[in-house]
């Protein structure tokens, strides 16, 4: 089976020859290729040329244009700070909505207007279906509605919002949501086979704010994506474990679980056969462990998942991560049905 | 008489509004000011703090509390300081170098502040020389550390040379905490403690205090 037959076999919970395998990888992969983080996220060739790579190295079953959460940020006009060696980040002192209002006349952004940066992950997917797409699984990705709105009002004071003013918020999602089913489409147009969303600051709301503001603009992103006819993988960075239920409702055809919600909780939350991804941490025990270790910690994610399982781990594979630790991460999984 | 039970549930509530008006009646009164810090907003934000650990209240639900807190302090501050009342201590806290993200630190400062700590804030993306100059100019003895990217987490480290290539590093304690950082990086560091949330560097905080 090739990876991307892998994947959809996994999905689609068809037979498969073995557990498929699939890191976030975007700094490691930049290193792995010997380019420099800056290059790989202002530059679409860059970053195919390192995933094609890293996959390859390591015999992950996909790729992915994911590379930094500013790209939707940077074309409404966002202050973005870029560095040369890691991944640019939003300014949030100088954020897009500052002014509540600014939201009533803030257009949606062609994702493919020349010279943007969502033209640049859109022709990233392009090149990795070119180069890679029979084989392995191409991964678009956008960002969620809490996530954008974060990076558009700001993560301090959206915080805020959920209490001061919700009908600003829901309008607020509305718009991310209607942005990013424009970016989702443009990739699966391109090419991407599988599109990921993360939503990393659901995860500070608490399962009250998630569920009323939050889980149902996610469940109308996902439902858009899949009506495009590619899968989802929906992932929120930090401690899922009281929302873990609500990800499961999302329809993501994958939930991937950050490391700091145990694996038998998330299944007992999101029964089969949802697929889950994870959990590994990412940290502790992927970079600073040892291959045996790795080893031992995804042998219990396997046991608390069950079969409607992929290896991963909980977050972006860090810099440093011994290639010792990786391998032992695809040899497992290339050593489990 | 003003209600001072209103202003520990105000603060536990996060309603801003009603903390600063029971805080004005109280100081109309007479109230000492180091005592409706003490007995209730400190007390009221121990309460959130608990509640924030055991996830009955989340980031929204602090930050909220917080606010109200603040508003509240705005009031007190201007008459501790004629007053001469001294603080728990003095922490310097930021984000460091290269690393933008801020709301774990932000949670940070609020507890501590919360816990009676004057709280000197550099914000985020903070060069290690920023940290010495405030820790000089305010004479503080605690320095706080966050980093969300494991990429930055060598800034701390940056950050702790550089105290002690300035000759102030001996005159504080120094706490690091983040995501990706680990009891044994801290260690590697030279670091003083590690703090896995916020309540953590609240009672670490209270022990350097209390250690002089």
């Amino acid at each position: 089976m090739t990876g991307r037959q892998r994947i959809l076999a996994r999905i689609h919970h068809q037979p498969l020859d073995h557990l498929p395998v699939m890191p976030i990888a975007m700094m490691f992969a930049a290193d792995v290729a010997g380019v420099r983080y800056g290059d790989y996220a202002r530059d679409h060739r860059v970053l195919a040329q390192a995933q094609i790579a890293v996959a390859r190295r390591f015999g992950f079953d996909h790729v992915s244009a994911i590379s930094d959460p500013a790209r939707e940020t940077a074309d409404l006009g966002g202050a973005i700070e870029w560095f040369d060696d890691q991944p640019p980040a939003v300014v949030e002192s100088r954020a897009v909505l500052h002014e509540k209002g600014v939201l009533d006349r803030l257009p949606l952004p062609d994702p493919l207007a020349p010279g943007s940066r969502m033209r640049d992950r859109v022709d990233g997917v392009a090149l990795l279906a070119r180069e890679a797409g029979d084989e392995l699984m191409v991964e678009g990705w956008v960002e969620g509605p809490c996530a954008l709105g974060a990076d558009l009002r700001g993560l301090n004071t959206l915080m805020l919002d959920f209490i001061d003013d919700p009908p600003f918020v829901e309008a607020l999602f509305d718009y991310c949501v209607r942005l990013e089913v424009l970016f989702a489409r443009a990739q699966a147009d391109a090419g991407a086979t599988l599109i990921g969303i993360g939503d990393a600051a659901a995860s500070l709301i608490g399962p009250r704010l998630y569920q009323e503001f939050v889980l149902p603009y996610e469940k109308k992103l996902v439902a858009s994506i899949r009506e495009m006819g590619v899968p989802v993988r929906l992932h929120i960075c930090g401690n899922t474990r009281k929302i873990a239920g609500g990800m499961g409702e999302t329809g993501a055809d994958i939930v991937d679980l950050d490391f700091l919600t145990p694996m038998d909780l998330a299944r007992a939350a999101m029964p089969e056969p949802q697929v889950l991804l994870g959990n590994i941490d990412p940290v502790r025990v992927l970079r600073d462990g040892t291959p045996e270790q790795v080893e031992a910690a995804l042998e219990e994610c396997f046991r608390a998942a069950g079969p409607s399982y992929i290896v991963g781990p909980g977050c972006e594979t860090p810099r440093g991560t011994p290639f010792a630790n990786m391998e032992a991460m695809t040899r497992f999984a290339r050593t489990r049905l | 008489m003003a209600d001072l039970s209103k202003l520990f549930d105000a603060v536990l509530n996060g309603d801003q509004k009603t903390a600063v008006a029971v805080t004005q009646e109280a100081l109309a009164e007479g109230c000492d000011p180091m005592e409706l810090i003490t007995k209730y907003m400190v007390p009221a934000m121990d309460e959130v703090g608990r509640r924030f650990e055991c996830e009955e209240y989340f980031v929204p639900e602090l930050l909220l509390s917080a606010r109200a807190m603040k508003g509240s302090l705005e009031l007190l501050r201007p008459l501790l300081a004629s007053s001469g009342a001294q603080p728990a201590g003095r922490v310097v806290i930021g984000t460091v170098k290269g690393d933008l993200h801020d709301i774990g630190k932000n949670l940070v400062a609020s507890m501590l502040e919360g816990g009676g700590f004057e709280v000197i804030d550099l914000g985020a993306d903070v060069p290690p020389e920023r940290f010495i100059e405030a820790v000089r100019e305010k004479n503080a003895r605690i320095v706080a550390l966050s980093a969300l990217l494991t990429v930055t987490m060598p800034s701390m480290r940056k950050t702790i040379d550089a105290l002690k290539d300035a000759g102030v590093r001996d005159q504080v304690k120094v706490m690091v905490g983040g995501a990706p950082v680990t009891p044994q990086f801290a260690e590697e560091i030279g670091a003083d403690a590690y703090g896995e949330n916020a309540t953590a560097a609240v009672a670490l905080a209270r022990k350097f205090a209390q250690a002089g």
